[in-house]
């Protein structure tokens, strides 16, 4: 009998199991666990409104009611109340705003469309810099060793020293405030957690048999480290990733609303907070929303974030 | 063991290459972004103007020639030689002698109508000779001198706890009427909202500067008062004209025609705010004569940039510091609407650029911020018209580059008429000058609000921003709690410039004359009064008898010669402030002192 036959005898009574990736046992966990799922809702529905943002927002968000041609002049007042028609709250020949009209006599509600894009664009080009980075940094120096991982990871470790938004706020000073700069500063600051989750899978993943076996059929050192290694160390990462965005658009917004990261007229949401902070009380509506989209938005990272760091954790392979 | 050595060795030779080459990399990383940031000027030209980008040769930097003083002091007379007046010495004052025990001399070089308005302000506070030798040297000023002013007004300072008040007890010695409240306790917030809370939570007494949007609230609350100020400043929108394309006047031109104030006002304004006609406000003599301003139109406005050489536009910065003033309330609004205004009137892009306040200042100006334009105003000090013209356009003021003689000559002519009728021709040519030639757009005179809890009697709301507490009665209680929107810098008091500072000073030292309660005249003060001659050169004070500074000695005349002396005689080993500028006495009077080489 060959080798065909069995396997062709083994199907037949149905006793094969279908090989299964890791990625498709991540995403079977993760689809049990209703807060991800939550998590990845609420994210699904922001890219979508950050893609369609031009499709969906009423007005410009930069533009001024006041500029916009035939807008009844009675109407636009700055920190208009918000005048949903269905809700009756207010005459019909006044346009509808639903989130009200800003400081500037903005449209609230296009501008919090648009503040969806800059904030998740704020995330992943954040997180993307520091974990290329940190990655390369943190497996070279888990891989090597020696004296290149003490000066690496020493000058993470001063790297870590500081309080990230302080640090963060010194980089922007020296660079200049604006979004450009506000992103690098968060990229910098945020790459020694990377470099550190790398090298700690790196250093567990290189002592693998697997691994020494390459290196024993001559494989050079890039391609044990890239091709071998890497692919291997890589879930502690999504998850870090994963609640690292959630902690970018944090800071992007902290950093903003200390003047220091975006500029305006960009509608930014921390920027859209600090901006009206004094009009809590006579304006509610203005501090409320962008600060409520900042939550929903870190909150939709955390839970598909810790979803996905149980998902991948396989010490809970057995529930599967 | 010999290899392992070795091994170390290498280690720590690499350890600090490494660490050397980040420390260069970091450092040249610095060295190649100053200059983008400090010196806009130098790049502006090649970014910023198409047509033509002259390259500006480094020119070396002159080495800074000290100026000479050329005052003389024994005590009692303060002079420079009179024939100075007529040579390079700039200043207004020739001499200031006590002529007895209670009067002073102000000898002039020209003659000058608002001396008394001028002498009234109170920098030119009066200190006792003594403690001015005595906390006062060559060396550096004691913290004394900064922190607790003596002088011989109705409180003194008693306690300043940095970051969070300053404490004044009433003067039980003070010449005039008694203080109402024993204590006197000012503290401040950057917030509207924070202040506003305050003073609904009864934890203050009054505020200063309420929120636009809080006018309402505070009319409509029976356990609140609001005095409105009047508006006695201008919001101007500064251009300095030394780099294309603001050296164009047409450009100006159209950039004041392409910006609707009118709408600038009603949305950002509280009430009693107006539109700026002229620079001046209309309530002081002669302000508002001429021409009024430009009027709001994007086609004219469009049409003049394109005859500039600017169909589309240009990209340029629009600068502010972000920081609440009666004339600007709310300056990142309307720095945002002049930047969405800009955009939509003349396609001009406006890259919004917040400066800490000092640094702003600064930089404006001594025009240094040439590659856009910038968003501050002026609060009368004194009200006269000088206080607003010369000061801004004079031909020594660089903050809107290169001045223009079609009003700078005719400037120093109408300041040395004293009748505002007589000069009336003079002020409507300036004014209809400066129109031409914009080197600013004036845009508002902003009014704004001081509220108080509803006992409080006599509620003030000076137009110069100069409120003197002791008049008010804090409804019968012993303490009266100020809340304004800044901690003062420093109480130098004869050498600020800021006017949160100022306010605690009003209340400690006192000057020859002072402004009436919420209005501005000036009236006798230390000076039972200040006579002039014919032409209006020499000016005669009878001071005030019986009056004791803070410490117990007596106010006399050679108090107000030294004083003078710190304040004007750049010779003198007292002439040591706060920030050593002493703007107030050199830009009102002039330093004693005349260009060296």
């Amino acid at each position: 009998m060959t080798q065909d036959n069995k396997v062709a005898a083994l199907d037949a009574e149905g006793l094969t199991l279908k090989s299964v990736s890791l990625w498709q046992v991540t995403w079977r966990r993760l689809f049990r666990r209703r807060s991800a799922m939550v998590g990845l809702g609420i994210l699904g529905a922001l890219i979508l409104i950050a893609f369609a943002a031009p499709l969906l927002a009423p007005y410009d968000p930069i533009r001024s009611m006041l500029d916009v041609d035939g807008y009844p002049r009675e109407f636009a007042k700055r920190r208009a109340a918000p005048c949903i028609h269905i809700m009756g709250d207010c005459p019909d020949e006044q346009p509808q705003h639903i989130m009200g009209l800003d400081g500037n006599v903005r449209d609230a509600f296009s501008r919090l469309l648009y503040g969806t894009r800059i904030s998740l664009f704020i995330g992943f080009s954040t997180v993307t810099f520091a974990i290329v980075i940190g990655t390369v940094l943190g497996a070279v120096s888990g891989y090597f060793g020696g004296w290149l991982d003490n000066v690496i990871m020493r000058f993470m470790d001063v790297l870590l020293a500081f309080p990230s938004l302080l640090l963060a706020i010194a980089i922007v000073t020296v660079l200049g405030p604006g979004l450009t700069n506000a992103l690098l500063a968060i990229g910098i600051v945020s790459i020694p957690s990377y470099a550190r989750v790398v090298r700690s899978s790196v250093l567990s993943v290189r002592e693998m048999d697997y691994v020494s076996a390459t290196r024993a059929l001559g494989g050079s050192n890039f391609d044990i480290l890239f091709r071998r290694i890497l692919p291997n160390a890589l879930t502690p990462l999504i998850v870090q990733g994963t609640l690292g965005i959630a902690s970018a658009i944090l800071d992007a917004a902290a950093l903003s609303f200390l003047g220091l990261g975006a500029q305006p007229p960009l509608p930014e949401w921390g920027k859209m907070l600090a901006d009206e902070r004094n009009q809590v009380f006579t304006a509610p509506h203005l501090v409320f929303y962008p600060g409520f989209a900042i939550m929903l938005t870190v909150l939709a990272f955390n839970l598909l974030g810790d979803g996905l760091r149980d998902a991948l954790d396989p010490r809970l392979a057995h529930n599967t | 063991m010999e290899e392992r050595t070795v091994n170390k060795k290498l280690f720590n030779l690499l350890s600090l290459l490494v660490l050397a080459s980040m420390m260069l990399a970091a450092c040249g990383g610095q060295a190649t972004e100053a200059p983008a940031t400090e010196a806009p000027a130098t790049e502006a030209p090649a970014t910023e103007a198409p047509t033509e980008a002259p390259t500006a040769a480094p020119t070396p930097e002159p080495t800074p020639i000290p100026d000479v003083p050329i005052a003389t002091f024994d005590g009692t007379s303060l002079s420079v030689p009179a024939e100075e007046c007529n040579g390079d010495y700039a200043g207004l004052i020739q001499s200031v002698v006590a002529t007895d025990a209670n009067t002073v001399t102000f000898t002039l070089c020209r003659p000058d109508p608002a001396f008394l308005s001028k002498i009234a302000f109170n920098v030119y506070g009066i200190y006792p000779s003594e403690w001015i030798e005595a906390t006062a040297g060559d060396g550096i000023r004691t913290s004394e001198g900064l922190e607790h002013p003596i002088g011989t007004g109705p409180y003194m300072v008693s306690e300043w706890k940095r970051g969070e008040s300053v404490t004044l007890s009433a003067n039980p010695e003070y010449w005039g009427e008694a203080p109402y409240a024993e204590t006197l306790v000012f503290r401040w917030s950057t917030e509207s909202a924070a202040r506003m809370l305050e003073l609904q939570a009864g934890t203050v007494d009054a505020i200063d500067n309420v929120g636009p949007e809080d006018f309402e609230t505070v009319k409509n609350d029976a356990t609140l008062q609001l005095k409105e100020r009047p508006a006695l400043n201008v919001f101007y929108i500064g251009i300095t004209n030394t780099v294309a394309p603001f050296d164009n006047v047409k450009v100006r031109q159209a950039i004041a025609q392409g910006i609707d104030r009118q709408r600038i006002v009603d949305t950002f304004y509280p009430p009693g705010s107006e539109v700026a006609s002229h620079f001046t406000p209309c309530a002081i003599p002669n302000g508002c004569v001429g021409d009024a301003w430009y009027e709001f139109n994007a086609d004219a406005a469009k049409a003049l940039l394109a005859e500039a050489g600017y169909p589309d536009g240009f990209a340029m910065k629009l600068y502010y510091r972000d920081v609440v003033r009666g004339y600007l309330p709310q300056v990142s609004n309307v720095a945002q609407d002049i930047q969405a205004q800009l955009k939509e009137n003349l396609n001009i892009d406006a890259e919004i650029v917040v400066m800490e306040s000092g640094a702003f200042i600064e930089a404006s100006t001594s025009g240094s911020l040439t590659d856009g334009i910038y968003l501050l105003g002026w609060g009368a000090d004194y009200p006269h018209i000088t206080n607003f013209l010369d000061y801004h356009f004079g031909a020594a003021n660089p903050q809107f580059g290169t001045q223009s003689d079609t009003y700078t000559d005719l400037l120093v002519e109408g300041a040395q008429i004293g009748i505002p009728t007589e000069a009336e021709s003079i002020y409507v040519e300036i004014n209809n000058a400066i129109r031409e030639y914009v080197p600013m757009i004036p845009v508002a005179h902003g009014g704004s609000g001081v509220a108080y809890r509803a006992d409080v009697t006599n509620p003030q709301a000076s137009p110069l921003g100069t409120e003197l507490f002791y008049v008010s009665d804090p409804g019968g209680r012993d303490t009266f709690v100020w809340m304004q929107n800044a901690e003062p810098i420093s109480l130098f008091c004869a050498d600020e410039s800021d006017g949160e500072s100022l306010r605690v000073c009003e209340q400690v030292v006192e000057s020859l004359y002072t402004y009436e309660i919420n209005g501005s005249d000036a009236i006798p003060a230390l000076a039972e009064s200040c006579t002039p001659n014919e032409d209006l050169t020499v000016w005669t004070c009878a001071l005030r008898k019986g009056v004791k500074f803070h410490d117990g000695s007596d106010f006399d005349a050679a108090d107000v010669v030294a004083t003078f002396n710190m304040g004007l005689n750049i010779g003198s080993p007292f002439h040591v402030g706060n920030t050593n500028l002493w703007e107030y006495f050199d830009y009102l009077w002039g330093l004693m002192k005349k260009p060296g080489g």
